[in-house]
């Protein structure tokens, strides 16, 4: 089975003086990480909410993203000024591209000088690879693509890997509810509201109990009732990629300014290097 | 439908355009009275789309990419715009635009002088800008701290590192080719995870913090309201974009409401918008939902006076319109 995760996307994980939230979700993303290079995993396909396209799947296909990220709105934090140096696995990305042409979508190839790579990606990867050793496949969200093409672009990063011999791992970078506080707040004060705190436990509570139609079969609902980040499609991906078909491991959840983010795990999880 | 544009990886002849390209004209420095010696306020307002398609149409020097033309009737209007602009005579150009999006309040672009590459996410193919303008900054804080005394949660950006999104130099661009007009730039408040409206309540407070900022500092103002009419569009793209053999409205209903808006702007007054704009957005999910029009409209006071209507058409089949309306 091949491991998977979903994590944060918001910048405050990586605050100097977070939430206790905010630290608990980062530790955790962290943790992901290491079972991640304990599991021998050569290149993590990573999709995130917050690249959002909507012409077609943008794959990335440039073999370095290097730069700094400041972020246009968390820019007055110290999260909102973020370095990144991202290895991306150029083969895997282009036998991704094709094999989404071939499954009949439309990719489209992504390599550009000066490219925005998009907060959540670098927040995801330099938690999970805070050393940049790793080596990433990365597709965008694209606005208008159903559940079912979501599953389907990721189904096809898997077939990509598997003709090339990769070992991988699959990360979805989405929060759970997206109901920002829209004022500027105190860490301390962060908090999910009652109604959108009660879908993402629901939420949470079948993916514990390893029901995946039950997840799939309330993202419409959760997507309304919370506002769920790019109506929850992250875990539309995440199952097209076969990984989630099982009972998913919940090692945070908890308030980003009011947005609802977990980490949760699919996979083995012996052998870590937790610290 | 039209098909997906397949992009090349890579970019090896936009490289030599690069090393090619002219630079930016400079920019003026930004006056603390009006320039113009004439009477100031606003001036004029404009909605002023700015789909990265005009700007590529351009082939400006600014843009690394280069295209065969197309959208000629919305370019034309927009030459239009140019003309009538520079008659108005202003002294600094105020855009309100729904790509700089901001979770927090709204945000006014307080960097004296942006300067940059501007790649765009979702057409990186069609713009990848190199901008360098500059910012009318006492205005810029002075509709922040106006913007905070309604009520509004506001912020000054000061971090050159905040990369100037497409919207907010497409809409500038059209408007001024030339860039030698300072300008101000205010973000969208909005939600980009789950891609809520904006309040159009809250827009109404931050135009009428934009009017008053701009009668406390003197100037002779332009508003650009950067948004786009109907915006269903095709999630595919011909193979060469500029195709305009593919261009057309999503549906026919579509076009037929922003018909019915444009019929509204051309028949007056203004507050008519007030029911005519949330109307709208619901028949064809208006990128006006950004806030831009109804901020336009707030600034200027809702008034009782017709716009004029310089130029409509589709881009990838989302309605656009460039449209004046000059408060007698
Ligand atoms: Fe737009």
């Amino acid at each position: 089975m091949i491991p998977a995760a979903l994590v944060p996307a918001m910048p405050h994980l990586l605050a100097g003086d977070p939430a206790d939230s905010w630290a608990e979700l980062a530790a955790a993303t962290r943790t992901v990480g290491d079972r991640l290079r304990a599991a021998g995993v050569d290149t993590v396909l990573l999709l995130s909410t917050q690249w959002f396209t909507v012409l077609g799947h943008q794959v990335q296909c440039d073999d370095r993203l290097r730069g700094r990220r400041t972020d246009e709105n968390w820019y007055a934090y110290d999260y909102g000024h973020l370095d990144h140096d991202l290895a991306v696995d150029t083969e895997l990305a282009h036998a991704w591209a094709d094999a989404i042409d071939a499954a009949g979508m439309q990719a489209r190839r992504t390599r550009y000088d000066g490219f925005p790579v998009d907060t959540g990606t670098v927040v995801a990867s330099k938690l999970l690879d805070p050393h940049d050793e790793g080596r990433w496949a990365m597709v965008s969200c694209n606005l208008y693509a159903d559940p079912a093409a979501m599953a389907a672009v990721a189904a096809a990063g898997v077939r990509a890997a598997d003709q090339l011999g990769r070992r991988l791992g699959v990360v979805a970078v989405s929060g759970l509810s997206s109901g920002l506080t829209a004022r500027w707040i105190r860490p301390s004060e962060d908090r999910v509201e009652p109604e959108h705190d009660r879908w993402n436990r629901k939420v949470l509570d079948a993916v514990r109990a390893g029901d995946r139609s039950a997840v799939l079969a309330m993202r419409e609902e959760f997507a309304v009732a919370a506002q769920a980040d790019s109506q929850f499609r992250a875990f539309a991906f995440l199952d097209g990629s076969g990984a989630v078909d099982r009972p998913g491991e919940v090692l945070a959840y908890g308030p980003v300014w009011g947005t609802g983010a977990a980490v949760v795990w699919w996979g083995e999880h012996t052998n870590t290097r937790e610290t | 439908m039209a098909r997906v544009f397949h992009a090349t990886a890579g970019s090896g002849r936009s490289a030599s355009r690069r090393a090619a390209r002219t630079e930016p004209a400079p920019a003026a420095a930004p006056s603390t009275t009006s320039g113009s010696g004439g009477r100031g306020g606003i001036v004029a307002g404009y909605l002023a789309p700015h789909p990265p398609h005009l700007v590529y149409a351009e082939n400006p020097p600014q843009n690394e990419p280069r295209s065969t033309g197309g959208w000629e009737v919305l370019r034309w209007g927009y030459e239009e715009l140019r003309r009538r602009l520079r008659a108005h005579a202003p002294d600094v150009l105020v855009v309100h635009a729904p790509h700089w999006i901001t979770m927090v309040g709204h945000h006014v672009n307080c960097v004296p002088n942006p300067r940059g590459v501007s790649v765009e996410p979702i057409f990186p193919h069609l713009f990848r800008y190199h901008y360098d303008f500059r910012t009318d900054v006492d205005l810029a804080e002075a509709i922040v701290e106006e913007g905070a005394r309604a009520g509004l949660v506001t912020s000054a950006m000061r971090e050159d590192g905040v990369r100037v999104d497409y919207a907010t130099i497409g809409a500038l661009h059209l408007a001024n080719p030339d860039w030698d007009l300072p300008v101000v730039s205010l973000s969208a408040n909005n939600n980009p995870y789950f891609y809520s409206d904006a309040s159009l309540a809250e827009m109404e407070t931050l135009g009428e913090a934009t009017r008053k900022a701009i009668e406390k500092t003197g100037r002779r103002a332009v508003l650009l309201a950067s948004n786009s009419l109907s915006h269903l569009h095709w999630d595919a793209e011909p193979d060469l974009p500029e195709d305009m053999g593919v261009e057309r409205p999503f549906t026919h209903a579509q076009y037929a409401g922003d018909m019915e808006l444009l019929r509204t702007i051309r028949e007056g007054p203004t507050s008519r918008l007030k029911e005519a704009v949330p109307a709208h957005i619901e028949a064809t999910s208006s990128e006006t939902k950004a806030g831009s029009l109804t901020w336009l409209m707030a600034a200027m006071g809702w008034p009782a006076i017709a716009g004029d209507v310089l130029a409509y058409g589709t881009v990838i089949a989302t309605g656009n319109a460039v449209v004046e309306w000059v408060p007698t």
